[in-house]
């Protein structure tokens, strides 16, 4: 991932004389360097994130069983999770992509079901549909595969513009509305969909409409040298079976609702919601850029920071938070203007340009 | 060489015309063709006692016809038949298509030589070449500032105004102000950003108002470890009253402003050096 996580930022707040003082070297400078601890207790979450943390290291634990690194994908996810946001994963064939959505959906003691997209599905396969019952001279709605609480899709870039519009009103609204009747979601409702970037054969670019209604899109990249050694090891000594026997659910629907409820109280400061819109903001006049974000993108960058903030053991949000998050959120709400893309740009660099060129609210 | 329009006189005066043009104009047709000697003799053979006699060649030679000479002037008069080539006059041309003909007129004179046309030949290879490199090139991302020796200018980032700069600052007027006006949070605020300031001062940090606290503390645990841990305890109080919104009543501001004023003697101090460049 391109952000990069601050592991400091990850522990929740202890105490300074707790911190790991590295060794002093006889002419080191600042040797007698009091450490503020005098007042340190004053300075912790108001709100207890202990269960937030113990939940979220339960699932980090079940899914480190089978995957090996993508420690900042998994650290999005859950954000996402806890943000109650769809995630779009992108990358190349054999990133485990479908692997990991597929574990994070185990870890989740609820209802989970998988679309493979395919140019032939059309909308009434996905949302459901009404079926006569000559004995009562009625109809009956079928529930498609979409009403579940986590759901799969697997290479949604298959399907062309009349199945990917099915998925507009239940990814924002998450209603169904069929027949004249609106058919509600359970909560929670979360879409993990998967694409390709390399295949142009038999895939349809996603409507802009629908890239709006994910909450991030992560770019899976290939892992380290030393984590792929480790997935040769882990394979070799027998690893063997299905991986997904070895995750166990960990998660309720009810304790999420409860660990979202405490996200949505997390505090966020006058000048980093400024922060926020003068991000997005930027988008839409950069010159580089043909669209930029809508509204819905601040918010998805807000709800993001909340539950980062949180799974970084703070009831507040940072800068930080808001940096980390831009590009998963904006990346794929923005549109290169043909010059910029025929000079090899990205929407990656541009964000990156565009959170260089706010200052930082301090 | 006569132009005849033959399809469009066809057209436009019937066939008839057409065709009597045509053949006045290959009078070769009007005479029988010579047969060559060396083809047998298509006469009767010598016995024609027996083949009856032709009777005498009873045709009328056709007078040729001639259009009527009012007809030739009404079809010499339409502008379908005028094969002169109309030039526009210099002077009605305006002055940019004037110009542009000098200079075409210039340019075909001066590549109209023989050493013009082998220049010609060499500009148009070198502009080829130009572009077939430029496109690999583009299409490999080179960057082409790197092929004459130097890294790529960083380019002045548009930053929004600042809220303060910090080097213009008098921290201990703007702290004593605060503190006198009870506006504690905001003191805290400007201890941190004083902090800041002499860090990069003593270059251990490099101030840009897009850094955030952590990436100050990422480039203090390269610069200088020893300081890492104690401007990270700093960091978080400091995040703790100003994006999370502490309260912070007067015994608190006390010490975690003492800390500060500690930390900033210590970078003050005899001690810290700039690192080594």
């Amino acid at each position: 991932m391109d952000p990069q996580l601050s592991t400091d930022d990850t522990l929740p707040p202890t105490s300074a004389a707790s911190l790991p003082l590295p060794a002093t070297p006889p002419d080191a400078l600042l040797t007698d360097a009091p450490t503020p601890a005098s007042n340190t207790n004053s300075f912790a979450p108001r709100t207890d994130l202990a269960q937030l943390t113990a939940r979220t290291e339960a699932v980090r634990t079940q899914i480190g069983q089978v995957i090996v690194g993508q420690q900042d994908l998994l650290q999005l996810l859950l954000t996402a999770l806890l943000a109650d946001g769809h995630v779009l994963l992108e990358g190349v064939p054999g990133v485990a992509k479908t692997l990991t959505a597929k574990l994070l959906a185990r870890t989740l003691d609820v209802p989970f079901s998988r679309i493979q997209f395919t140019p032939d599905l059309m909308p009434a396969d996905v949302l459901g549909t009404s079926i006569f019952r000559p004995a009562q001279g009625d109809f009956e709605f079928r529930p498609g595969p979409i009403f579940a609480s986590v759901v799969l899709i697997d290479e949604i870039n298959r399907a062309p513009a009349k199945t990917q519009s099915a998925l507009f009103e239940v990814m924002e609204e998450r209603t169904v509305t069929q027949d004249g009747r609106t058919h509600r979601m359970a909560s929670p409702f979360v879409v993990l969909a998967t694409q390709n970037p390399i295949e142009q054969e038999g895939t349809y670019r996603l409507p802009e409409a629908q890239l709006d209604r994910f909450l991030f899109k992560l770019n899976v990249g290939y892992p380290t040298l030393a984590e792929e050694i480790q997935i040769l090891q882990g394979h070799h000594s027998g690893f063997g079976g299905t991986p997904l026997e070895r995750v166990k659910p960990v998660l309720t629907a009810t304790d999420l609702a409860a660990l979202r409820q405490q996200v949505g109280q997390q505090r966020v400061e006058a000048n980093v919601l400024e922060y926020i819109a003068k991000i997005v903001g930027q988008t839409r006049a950069h010159k580089a850029l043909y669209l930029g974000a809508s509204p819905r993108a601040s918010l998805a960058l807000l709800n993001g920071a909340k539950a980062l903030a949180a799974l970084r053991g703070r009831d507040f949000v940072t800068p930080e938070d808001v940096q980390f998050l831009a590009a998963p959120v904006l990346r794929h709400r923005i549109m290169l203007t043909p010059e910029r893309e025929m000079e090899g740009g990205t929407a990656d660099e541009v964000v990156k340009t565009i959170v260089q060129s706010v200052e930082v609210p301090r | 060489m006569r132009k005849v329009n033959i399809k469009l006189l066809s057209a436009r005066t019937g066939g008839a015309l057409a065709l009597l043009l045509a053949l006045g104009g290959a009078p070769a047709l009007a005479t029988p063709p010579q047969l060559p000697a060396a083809l047998p003799s298509l006469s009767a053979p010598a016995d024609t006692a027996t083949a009856p006699p032709l009777p005498p060649d009873a045709a009328v030679p056709q007078p040729v016809r001639r259009p009527a000479a009012s007809h030739l002037r009404e079809l010499r008069g339409q502008h379908d038949f005028q094969y002169t080539d109309v030039r526009e006059e210099p002077e009605q041309a305006g002055f940019w298509a004037r110009l542009l003909r000098w200079f075409f007129r210039g340019l075909s004179r001066l590549f109209d030589t023989k050493g013009g046309r082998v220049a010609w030949d060499v500009i148009l290879y070198l502009l080829i070449g130009g572009g077939l490199v430029y496109a690999v090139l583009k299409f490999l991302q080179v960057d082409l500032t790197k092929v004459f020796g130097r890294a790529p200018r960083a380019l002045p980032l548009a930053y929004e105004a600042g809220q303060e700069n910090i080097h213009a600052l008098d921290f201990s007027q703007a702290i004593a102000q605060a503190e006198a006006t009870g506006n504690l949070r905001l003191a805290v605020r400007l201890g941190y950003l004083q902090l800041l300031k002499q860090l990069t001062d003593r270059e251990l940090i490099a101030w840009q108002p897009d850094k955030t606290n952590q990436a100050y503390l990422r480039e203090l645990e390269t610069s200088r470890p020893t300081a890492r841990a104690p401007f990270a305890e700093l960091t978080r109080q400091f995040e703790y009253i100003w994006y999370g919104e502490l309260p912070l009543p007067a015994a608190l501001y006390a010490p975690v402003r003492e800390s500060q004023r500690q930390f900033g003697q210590q970078l003050s101090g005899a001690g810290v050096r700039p690192p080594a460049a």
